[in-house]
């Protein structure tokens, strides 16, 4: 395929916002890739850096710089934490810009579309950032425009659709969690909580227990996106219970919460049906930032698994 | 750096831990200073043996290391000037015990503080140095730095809550030192020089640290003086009428113009403002503290006296504190705030004098300065705001740096009190310091003689801030 040459076009006028970031690294405690790497060179800082780097000529264009800088869940927690107001989901995108259409360009966490694409176009029509396209036969995803909220991944129903680079964010890597919490001793529930509301759980420290923790908190990046087969995983593990946590009404700028409590309602149903207590699923709304909200709702649910006690006696 | 010293590296920490491409080395190059060089290679160790044996290899190859956290240091402490290893210590990230009977916890240097004190609030105590980057900052950076914050005036800086620690020495042998005890007059507190030492000594590889009980009542009360000498005189008042404030900072006209430029809080434009809190156990010992100060912030002219314990009362008060940072940065457009003449602590008697200097030196040097901080703690902050990307700005803050200092010494002030040393603050440090130097040499030969840990910094430091790195911005 023909590419361009690569230039610092849309990203020259940010320039000035990159000089008054004062690196002091608060972007970073609870952006999600970091978690899941632990490098800083996946913090939200280091993209401004590599940014600064690539502006300044002190580094040269790289398929890894790429790949470092399309790798965000435009999720805006470093926004929101950044001490100098650096508008940097504005930043990341043109630096999107800047790389597409060159040799250098990687799709990071964009999702895209495999052979397994029975063209329904399901994923075209519930993209809420028109990022998918159908053109001459096949579904292209725009670099620049997917905000890689993954609603496209849980629509397609032949599961056709997957981003390359998830960060722990994809079904397998989630369900390879849920495995491992429910083996310890006394796990007993996942709770899968949104990037948008504050977890009340340590950054990006671990605690050294005696005894191992009840619940687990999964953080994923939309309610949305979180798949009825993932949500029931926990339960055919033997978990004792699942809460789901997602953004209030109308917060939701995908309406992923929306989704999010159709498949829980859906799951209820289920349970109802096979004579399960259905509040062993249940469904939380937890404004952004209420930390202290989202604790409290984790403890009530808890005192209502531990009174229904274990799903099959074990 | 050779291939091969790649490849043992990756032996020792497995080739995931290991990185080297120019985009990681340049990102692990600069922290939150105006520096900024690259490492040759950045290793993340897991365990204790692994820092022992890269250590160890280090040692025997006389590659330079650099100890990093987060790398939120404001004076160039984790810029490697000299290339070599950086070890990023985010990976040892445990909270291995909180005992809360004998008063202590045992950390891994990668802790972040908020972490631990989100661990030790069920018992009821917090760890209380805690700096305002308290959010990122790793409890192994801020014994490097001997950090400490706003709550410092009345519980001390992390020195003071270190009782003991593990640190693996540039030959790769692990040392135990300190206590688990809250007295020790057993020998040289050798723990208690490891903190503030800037990863120059040894990587600390596990801590053990003292907590208190969180207070049961807090009240933030606030000030205004249209006189910052007033302030100033509130401020030596206060610590000298026998009040032990948890809290007690002061904002100047410049940080006030910010934050109301920016953020529309509509604090008074007054010359000063001064934030003082209290706490205890009992809600009379705390009323009778703030009591004490306002009645002298009154002697002093102080106004508008509004004090409050309801907590979101009080994040209020202390929003304009709080966002005086996202305030500084976006003063103007082509203004950025530099990490430079960044911290010092003078004594209480010269708060006042000491910020009514910071603007006069600013004036003169056509650069703009603001003066807060913990005064409380005699601890004094500035910011640089100039434009980064002209070389005659780079040229008036050398000046106005020099000045500084020469200032806080003349009045018996210290280069730091809680930022730490670096690059940028050591030719000041040096020169209030010259009759140690020598000692403080010995004794970096004694731990490291092949001067592997951190080169390039304290005594060892270039004496020109502004040539002794690259500077992170682009200069026209
Ligand atoms: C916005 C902002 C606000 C700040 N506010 C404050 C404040 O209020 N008070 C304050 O004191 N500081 C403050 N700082 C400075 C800095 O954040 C703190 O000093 C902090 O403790 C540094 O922690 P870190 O993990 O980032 O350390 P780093 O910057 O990574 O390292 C600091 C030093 O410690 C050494 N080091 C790190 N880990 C180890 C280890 N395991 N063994 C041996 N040496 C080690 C490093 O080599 C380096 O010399 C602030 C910084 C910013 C950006
Ligand atoms: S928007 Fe979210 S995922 Fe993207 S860099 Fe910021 S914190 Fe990380
Ligand atoms: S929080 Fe803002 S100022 Fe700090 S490093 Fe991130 S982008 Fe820069
Ligand atoms: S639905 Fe979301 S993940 Fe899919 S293409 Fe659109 S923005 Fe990207």
């Amino acid at each position: 395929m023909e590419t361009r040459t690569f230039e610092t076009k849309y990203l020259d006028k940010w320039k000035s916002n990159l000089d008054s970031c004062i690196r002091c690294g608060y972007c970073y405690e609870h952006c999600p890739v970091f978690k899941d790497t632990r490098w800083e060179s996946d913090a939200p800082r280091a993209k401004m850096i590599m940014i600064y780097g690539l502006l300044s000529g002190k580094l040269e264009p790289s398929t890894y710089i790429s790949d470092k800088l399309s790798s965000c869940f435009y999720c805006g927690r470093c926004v929101a934490a950044c001490s100098s107001g650096v508008p940097l989901n504005e930043i990341i995108t043109d630096a999107k810009r800047d790389f597409q259409g060159t040799e250098f360009e990687t799709p990071g966490t964009t999702s895209v579309t495999n052979t397994d694409c029975a063209l329904c176009l399901a994923c075209v029509r519930s993209c809420p950032h028109e990022a998918r396209e159908f053109i001459s036969g096949k579904i292209f995803t725009d670099t620049v425009k997917c905000q890689s909220c993954g609603l496209c991944v849980d629509i397609c129903p032949n599961q056709a659709v997957a981003t390359l680079l998830s960060y722990g964010t994809d079904r397998s890597s989630l369900n390879q969690e849920v495995a491992t919490f429910l083996d310890k001793d006394n796990a007993k529930a996942i709770v899968f909580g949104c990037n948008w509301s504050y977890f009340p759980d340590l950054q990006s420290s671990a605690m050294d227990l005696e005894k191992d923790p009840e619940y687990k908190i999964l953080i994923n990046m939309c309610g949305g996106r979180l798949e009825k087969p993932l949500l029931l995983e926990p339960l055919l593990q033997n978990a004792w219970g699942v809460l789901v946590a997602c953004c209030p009404d109308g917060d939701c700028e995908h309406d992923g919460n929306v989704k999010a409590a159709t498949h829980v309602a859906g799951l209820r149903e289920l349970l109802k049906e096979m004579d399960i207590a259905e509040d062993r699923i249940q469904l939380v709304q937890i404004a952004h930032g209420d930390k202290t909200g989202f604790q409290a709702a984790i403890d009530t649910f808890m005192e209502t698994v531990n009174q229904l006690g274990p799903l099959n006696p074990r | 750096m050779e291939k091969k010293d790649v490849l043992r590296l990756k032996d020792i920490v497995g080739k995931k831990n290991v990185k080297t491409d120019p985009a990681d080395l340049y990102v692990y190059g600069s922290d939150s200073s105006v520096h900024s060089a690259r490492p040759w290679v950045v290793v993340r160790p897991e365990n204790t043996e692994q820092v022992q044996e890269i250590m160890a290899f280090a040692n025997k190859e006389k590659i330079p290391v650099v100890t990093r956290g987060a790398g939120s240091g404001m004076c160039g402490q984790t810029v490697p000037v000299k290339g070599g290893i950086t070890l990023d210590m985010k990976r040892m990230n445990k909270i291995l015990e909180i005992n809360p009977s004998d008063v202590f916890c045992r950390v891994q240097p990668g802790v972040v503080d908020d972490d631990l004190n989100h661990a030790l609030k069920p018992f009821g105590v917090f760890y209380p140095p805690t700096p305002a980057s308290s959010r990122i900052a790793t409890i192994g950076g801020e014994i490097g730095n001997n950090a400490s914050g706003v709550r410092s005036v009345k519980y001390g800086a992390t020195r003071d809550s270190v009782l003991g620690m593990k640190v693996v020495l540039p030959d790769g042998s692990l040392v135990t030192l300190g206590a688990r005890t809250r007295v020790e007059a057993t020998g040289y507190q050798l723990h208690k020089l490891i903190v503030g030492s800037e990863g120059t000594l040894g990587v600390v590889v596990e801590a053990t640290l003292s907590f208190v009980p969180i207070p049961k009542f807090r009240c933030l009360g606030m000030a205004n003086f249209d006189r910052l000498e007033d302030a100033g005189a509130a401020i030596a008042d206060i610590m000298a009428s026998g009040v032990i404030p948890s809290m007690l900072e002061l904002v100047d006209s410049v940080a006030i113009k910010a934050v109301n430029k920016t953020m529309d809080l509509g604090l008074p434009e007054v010359e000063a403002v001064l934030l003082y809190e209290a706490d205890a156990m009992v809600k009379e010992a705390v009323d009778h503290e703030i009591n004490a100060m306002q009645e002298v912030c009154k002697k002093h002219n102080g106004a508008g006296l509004t004090s409050s314990y309801d907590p979101k009362e009080r994040a209020k008060i202390f929003m304009g504190r709080k966002k005086l940072f996202p305030a500084l940065s976006k003063f103007s457009d082509i203004l950025s705030s530099t990490s430079l003449a960044d911290d010092m602590a003078v004594p209480y008697s010269k708060m006042a004098e000491t910020a009514k200097k910071i603007h006069e030196i600013a004036a003169r040097n056509n650069i703009i300065m603001t003066a807060y901080g913990h005064c409380g703690s005699g601890c004094m902050h500035t910011k640089i705001l100039m434009e980064p990307t002209r070389q005659d700005q780079w040229e008036s803050a050398r000046k106005a740096v020099a000045e500084i200092y020469e200032y806080v010494r003349s009045v018996k002030g210290t280069t730091s009190a809680e930022h730490g040393i670096g690059i940028s603050k050591a030719s000041a440090f040096k020169a209030e310091k010259h009759d140690s130097l020598d000692l403080m040499r010995n004794i970096k030969k004694a731990f490291d003689p092949n001067n592997i840990l951190n080169p390039g910094k304290l005594m060892d430091a270039h004496e020109d801030w502004v040539t002794a790195t690259d500077l992170r911005y682009t200069i026209a």
